[in-house]
C-alpha cells in the first residue's frame, strides 16, 4: 500500500508540475506576443528636421495635421504642467489638429536616452526636448540634434534676437538647432519680514553671513552652482573676464577667488558648511521653515508662483545682487531621430506666438519671461505684456536688465561643479 | 507591570503606523504649514480638486499602476511557482546555488539592473512601453516570488495528498480538492506581494519606461523632486490606499508568508 | 540528474537579467559602449574610480546605514513578534497596525522622514511647542547628518513592517507546532526558546534580513532625500555620476554599479553559505 501511494504521489506530482510548467509557458508566450506587436510595427524612417524645415510652412502645417507630438520636458511644477496640458494642448488640437503628449525627462536624462537610442539603432521617442546650456552643448557635440530649423518658424521674426541672453546659449550659437522659449534671471529669495535690509552685493552678503551664522546655504545642483559662477564673475573681473570660450588659466584664477570667499564665509554657513541641501526644492523648504534666511532661483519670478502655491511665505521676495546676476534662456530642440519633426516645429512656433508667450508670463500661470521683443509687437500686445509684468512681487524690468549678465561657456559650469564637489563638499 | 509594558509597546506600534497616514492626509490639504506650526494655518484643496477634475495625472496614473501591478502579480506568480518548485526539489549545493541565483535579481541595485535593461528593452522595441516596464518589474518580482515558493514548497507536507489518494481520490480530485485549496493562500499572498513590488517601483520604471510610462510613483517622484509637498502627499495617499486593500487580502494568507521582502 | 539540471536552468532564467546588467555595465565601464564616444576597451576608468577615496567612503557609509537599519528593524520586529503573538484583542490590533506601513513605497517613506525628522519638521515643532527649543537650529540634526540617523530611522521604520510580518508567519507556521512538540518532550520554557523559537525565527528572518540589507544598499530614493552631502550614499553617488554634466564622467557610474552588484552578490553568497552549514530543521 505504501509503495502504491508513493507511486501515485510521484505521478500526481509530475502532472501537477506539468500544469504549472504549462502555465509558465503560456505566460512567457503571452509576453512574447505582446512584445512582438510593438517590435514589428517598424515604420519608414521620418524625414530629418532640416529637410522638413526647407518646405513651405503650409506644407509643414499639413504634414503636422493629425499627428502626435511627444515632448520630453521637466514635469515637476504643477503650474507649468497646467499651462502645457490645459492651455497649450487644447489649442494645438483645435487649431493644428496636433495631439500633444508631454512626458517627463530633463537635461542629463535626455542625453542618456538619445545615446541609448543611437546604440540600439531605433527611432526616437521624443519629437521635442526642453533644453539649454550644457545639455545643448553635449547634444550638439554628440550630433544628437536635428536641424537647422528654428529660423524657419514664422514667429521667429518676433524674437528679441538683439539680446545676447537669447541669441547666445551659454556663448553658443543656437544655429537654428534650438528655438528660444523663455528667459529667466537668477535671483536670491529673502523674506521682507525676517530680513528687512538684505545685503545687496557679494561683499555685503559675506558680512551678513558672518554676522548671522547658520542662516545661509546653497544647494548642490544647478542653482547652487550658478550662484558660485556669479560669485566668480563678481570676484574676478566680471563676466567679460570669462567670455570667449573656456580658458584653463582664467578658470583657475577665477575659481581660486571663489574658494577664497567660501573659505572665509563657509564656517558660518548652515550646518557649518558641512552639509548642503540636495536640490533647490530642499533649499526652498529650509527657507520656508526658517532654517535659513535665503533661498535662490534661476527664475527671478519663481518666487511669485511659489508664493501662490503656498510653498514660500507670502512675504518672500526676489533680490538681485548688484554685482550682476546671470540671465539665460531656455530652448526647444528636435532630436536627430524625432519621428515627427513637422509637428514639433508647429508646436515650437505656436509656443513663440505672442498669445502663448503672454499666457506663460502671467504670474498666476507660470511667470516665465518672454523671449519676444515686446517693443516690436503691435500696441495692443505691448499693453498686455506690460500689464502682465506689473505684478508688485515681480522685479521691475529695468533693474533686471541693468544687472543681467550672460552665461559663459558650459565648461566653466562643469569645472566649477566638479571642483566644488572635490574641494568644498568633501571637506578638508 | 508586564501588561502595562505591553500596552505601551502596542501604543508605540499603533502610533508609528497611524501617524504617517495622518501626516499625509493633513499634508495633502495644507495651504501653509511651516515652522513652528504643528497643524496647517490654512487649508488648500487644490491637489484633490485638480486630481478629481483631471488637472493632474494622478488619476490616470493610478489606473495605469493598478493594471501594471495586477499583471506583474499574476504573471510573476505563474512563472515563480514552477521555478520555486524546481529549485525546492534540488538538494545539496545545487539547491543553494539555485536559491542564490534567484536571490540575485532581488538583491542587485535597481540602478545597476536598469541601465543594462534600458538598451536591451530599446533594441527589442519594448523601451517606453507598458510591456517593457511589465517585463522589467517581473525581474525582481519573479526573484522574490521564486524564493517565496522555494520556502513554501520545501516544507510542503505531501501527506495530505497521499492520504487523499489512499482514500481513492484520482489525481484530478487531489489537485482540485487538496493541493490547490492548500496552496491557495500562498498563491494569493504571492500575487499580492508581486503587486506591491511593482506598485512602489521607481528606478526600473524610470529607466525602461523612459518617462513615457506614467505610473503613480513616478508622478509622486516628480512632485517630491520639485518640492510640491501638497501634491506629493495626495499622490502618496493614493499610493497607500489600494495596497492596503491588497494587504487585507494578503493577510488572509499571512501565515504562509516567508521570504517576501517588499 | 535531469531534475537538478532543470532546477538550475529555471533559476538561471530568473537570474539572467542580472547577467545582462553586469555585461552591459562591464562593457560601459571599460568604454566599449556608453555616452562618451567609445574608442576601444581600457581599464583606466575602473582603476581611476576605484582609486578615489570618496568611492570607498561612500561604500563604507552605505554599508553602515544598511547594517544599522536592518539590525534595528530586525530587533524591533523580533521583539514585537514575540510580545504580540497571542490571540487577544491587543495582540491582534498591534499585529494589524504593525503591517500597515507595508504598502507605503520607499519614496513616500523618505518624504515622511523629511517632514517629521527634519530640524524644522514635526518632531522639532513638537519640541518647540513644549518650549524645549527656540529655533530649528536647536533641534538635533537628524537629516543630511553624518551618521545618517534620520535615514536609518526612516528605513528601519519602513522595513519593520515587512520583517515583523515574516517573523509572525514563521512563529504561526512552524514555531507553534515545534514549541508544542518540545514542551511535550519535557523542555523547559528557556530551552524551548533557545533550541526551538530562536532558531525558527532566525531561519525565517535571515533571508528576509539579507533582502532588506541589499535593498537598502542599492536603493537611492530615500538616501537622496535624507542622506548627507559628504560622504554621498553609494547609490546617490552612482546616480550623480550617471547624470554628470561632464559626459566623460558618466560612464564612472557603471564602475559604481558593478561595485553595487558585487556587494549584493557577496551578501547573497554569504547567506547561502551560512544556510548550507545549518542542520536541516524541517527534515
Amino acid at each position: 500500500m505504501c509503495r502504491a501511494s508513493v507511486l501515485a504521489a510521484t505521478s500526481y506530482r509530475r502532472r501537477w508540475k506539468c500544469r504549472t510548467q504549462r502555465l509558465a509557458l503560456w505566460s512567457v508566450g503571452l509576453l512574447a506576443l505582446l512584445s512582438s506587436t510593438t517590435a514589428c510595427s517598424g515604420a519608414p524612417a521620418p524625414p530629418p528636421a532640416a529637410e522638413v524645415a526647407a518646405l513651405q510652412w503650409d506644407s509643414v502645417l499639413s504634414m503636422a495635421r493629425g499627428t502626435t507630438v511627444a515632448w520630453r520636458m521637466w514635469r515637476g511644477d504643477p503650474s507649468i504642467n497646467a499651462y502645457v496640458d490645459r492651455w497649450v494642448a487644447p489649442r494645438l488640437r483645435d487649431r493644428y489638429g496636433i495631439t500633444l503628449n508631454a512626458f517627463p525627462g530633463q537635461g542629463p536624462e535626455i542625453i542618456n536616452e538619445l545615446v541609448v537610442e543611437r546604440e540600439a539603432g531605433v527611432s526616437g521617442s521624443a519629437d521635442l526636448v526642453w533644453i539649454n546650456g550644457e545639455t545643448f552643448s553635449n547634444l550638439r557635440a554628440e550630433g544628437l540634434l536635428g536641424g537647422p530649423w528654428a529660423h524657419r518658424l514664422p514667429n521667429a521674426v518676433l524674437v528679441d534676437s538683439a539680446s545676447p541672453v537669447i541669441s547666445r546659449d551659454f556663448e553658443q550659437d543656437p544655429a537654428g538647432y534650438e528655438s528660444p522659449w523663455g528667459r529667466v534671471q537668477f535671483a536670491l529669495i529673502y523674506d521682507t519680514v525676517r530680513t528687512p535690509e538684505p545685503p545687496r552685493t557679494f561683499a555685503e552678503l559675506a558680512d551678513w553671513i558672518r554676522a548671522h551664522p547658520g542662516r545661509f546655504t546653497h544647494d548642490q545642483q544647478f542653482t547652487g552652482m550658478t550662484f558660485l559662477k556669479m560669485l566668480m564673475y563678481a570676484r574676478a573681473g566680471g563676466v567679460e573676464a570669462f567670455q570667449g570660450g573656456f580658458d584653463e588659466a582664467r578658470y583657475r584664477a577665477g575659481s581660486a577667488r571663489v574658494w577664497e570667499w567660501l573659505d572665509e564665509a563657509r564656517s558660518s554657513f548652515w550646518r557649518g558648511g558641512e552639509a548642503y541641501p540636495p536640490g533647490v526644492a530642499d533649499l526652498h523648504r529650509l527657507f520656508a521653515n526658517r532654517e535659513v534666511d535665503f533661498s535662490m532661483s534661476n527664475n527671478h519670478n519663481e518666487v511669485v508662483t511659489k508664493v501662490r502655491q503656498g510653498i514660500l511665505p507670502p512675504t518672500a521676495r526676489a533680490l538681485l545682487l548688484r554685482d550682476g546676476t546671470i540671465a539665460n534662456s531656455h530652448y526647444l530642440g528636435i532630436p536627430y531621430n524625432a519621428p515627427n519633426p513637422a509637428g514639433a516645429m508647429v508646436v515650437a512656433d505656436f509656443l513663440l506666438s505672442p498669445e502663448a508667450q503672454l499666457e506663460k508670463l502671467r504670474p498666476e500661470v507660470w511667470a516665465d519671461g518672454t523671449v519676444l521683443d515686446v517693443e516690436r509687437l503691435p500696441p495692443r500686445w505691448r499693453r498686455r505684456f506690460a500689464a502682465a509684468e506689473a505684478d508688485p512681487r515681480s522685479l521691475p524690468r529695468d533693474s533686471l536688465a541693468r544687472y543681467a549678465r550672460p552665461e559663459v561657456a558650459p565648461r566653466y559650469h562643469e569645472r566649477l561643479s566638479e571642483d566644488w564637489r572635490a574641494r568644498v563638499r568633501r571637506g578638508p | 507591570m508586564r501588561s502595562r509594558l505591553r500596552l505601551l509597546m502596542a501604543g508605540v506600534v499603533i502610533l508609528s503606523a497611524a501617524l504617517p497616514f495622518a501626516v499625509l492626509a493633513v499634508g495633502s490639504v495644507a495651504g501653509e504649514w511651516r515652522w513652528p506650526a504643528l497643524v496647517p494655518s490654512a487649508i488648500e484643496g487644490d491637489a484633490w480638486t485638480a486630481t478629481l477634475a483631471g488637472g493632474t495625472r494622478l488619476g490616470p496614473a493610478l489606473l495605469y499602476s493598478l493594471a501594471l501591478g495586477l499583471a506583474t502579480g499574476v504573471l510573476g506568480t505563474c512563472v515563480a511557482l514552477p521555478v520555486g518548485r524546481a529549485i525546492a526539489e534540488l538538494h545539496g549545493w545545487r539547491r543553494h546555488l539555485g536559491a542564490g541565483m534567484v536571490f540575485l535579481p532581488v538583491a542587485a541595485p535597481p540602478i545597476a539592473l536598469g541601465t543594462g535593461l534600458q538598451l536591451t528593452s530599446l533594441s527589442v522595441g519594448l523601451g517606453g512601453t507598458f510591456q517593457g516596464v511589465l517585463l522589467a518589474h517581473l525581474i525582481p518580482t519573479t526573484g522574490y516570488l521564486s524564493l517565496f515558493f522555494v520556502g513554501i514548497l520545501s516544507v510542503w507536507d505531501r501527506r495530505a495528498e497521499d492520504e487523499a489518494r489512499t482514500l481513492g481520490a484520482n489525481p484530478r480530485q487531489v489537485l482540485t480538492r487538496v493541493t490547490l485549496p492548500m496552496l491557495r493562500p500562498s498563491i494569493a499572498a504571492a500575487a499580492a506581494l508581486g503587486f506591491l513590488i511593482s506598485w512602489g517601483q521607481v528606478p526600473l520604471t524610470l529607466l525602461v519606461g523612459r518617462g513615457r510610462v506614467p505610473t503613480l510613483p513616478l508622478e509622486v517622484f516628480g512632485y517630491v523632486q520639485s518640492g510640491q509637498e501638497r501634491f506629493a502627499a495626495a499622490g502618496a495617499l493614493l499610493l497607500a490606499l489600494p495596497p492596503l486593500l491588497a494587504l487585507g487580502a494578503a493577510r488572509l494568507a499571512a501565515r504562509d508568508v516567508d521570504v517576501v521582502p517588499v | 540528474m535531469r531534475r537538478s539540471w532543470k532546477g538550475l536552468a529555471a533559476a538561471g532564467v530568473v537570474a539572467a537579467p542580472v547577467g545582462v546588467g553586469v555585461v552591459y555595465a562591464a562593457a560601459a565601464a571599460v568604454g566599449l559602449v556608453g555616452v562618451s564616444r567609445p574608442d576601444g576597451a581600457s581599464g583606466q576608468r575602473v582603476a581611476r574610480v576605484l582609486a578615489e577615496p570618496a568611492v570607498w567612503e561612500s561604500t563604507l557609509w552605505s554599508l553602515w546605514v544598511a547594517s544599522a537599519s536592518t539590525i534595528l528593524a530586525g530587533a524591533a520586529a523580533l521583539g514585537t513578534a514575540a510580545v504580540f503573538r497571542g490571540p487577544g484583542r491587543l495582540d491582534r490590533s498591534a499585529r494589524s497596525a504593525a503591517v500597515l506601513p507595508l504598502p507605503i513605497p520607499h519614496l513616500v517613506a523618505g518624504v515622511l522622514g523629511l517632514l517629521i525628522l527634519g530640524q524644522s519638521g514635526l518632531l522639532g515643532r513638537a519640541a518647540y511647542a513644549l518650549r524645549l527649543v527656540q529655533a530649528p537650529a536647536d533641534v538635533p540634526a537628524l537629516v543630511y547628518d553624518g551618521w545618517g540617523v534620520g535615514l536609518i530611522l526612516t528605513l528601519a521604520w519602513k522595513e519593520f513592517a515587512f520583517l515583523v510580518l515574516v517573523a509572525w508567519s514563521a512563529l504561526a507556521e512552524r514555531g507553534a507546532a515545534l514549541e508544542e512538540a518540545a514542551r511535550t518532550l519535557g523542555a523547559s520554557p528557556g530551552q524551548t526558546f533557545r533550541r526551538v523559537t530562536a532558531p525558527v525565527l532566525l531561519r525565517a528572518m535571515l533571508p528576509a534580513g539579507v533582502a532588506v540589507f541589499t535593498f537598502i544598499l542599492g536603493s537611492f530614493e530615500v538616501a537622496a532625500l535624507l542622506g548627507p552631502s559628504d560622504p554621498l550614499p553609494l547609490p546617490v553617488l552612482t546616480l550623480e555620476r550617471y547624470t554628470d554634466a561632464d559626459l566623460g564622467r558618466r560612464s564612472d557610474a557603471f564602475v559604481l554599479a558593478l561595485l553595487g552588484i558585487g556587494l549584493a552578490a557577496l551578501a547573497v553568497g554569504g547567506h547561502e553559505w551560512a544556510r548550507s552549514r545549518w542542520p536541516d530543521l524541517e527534515g
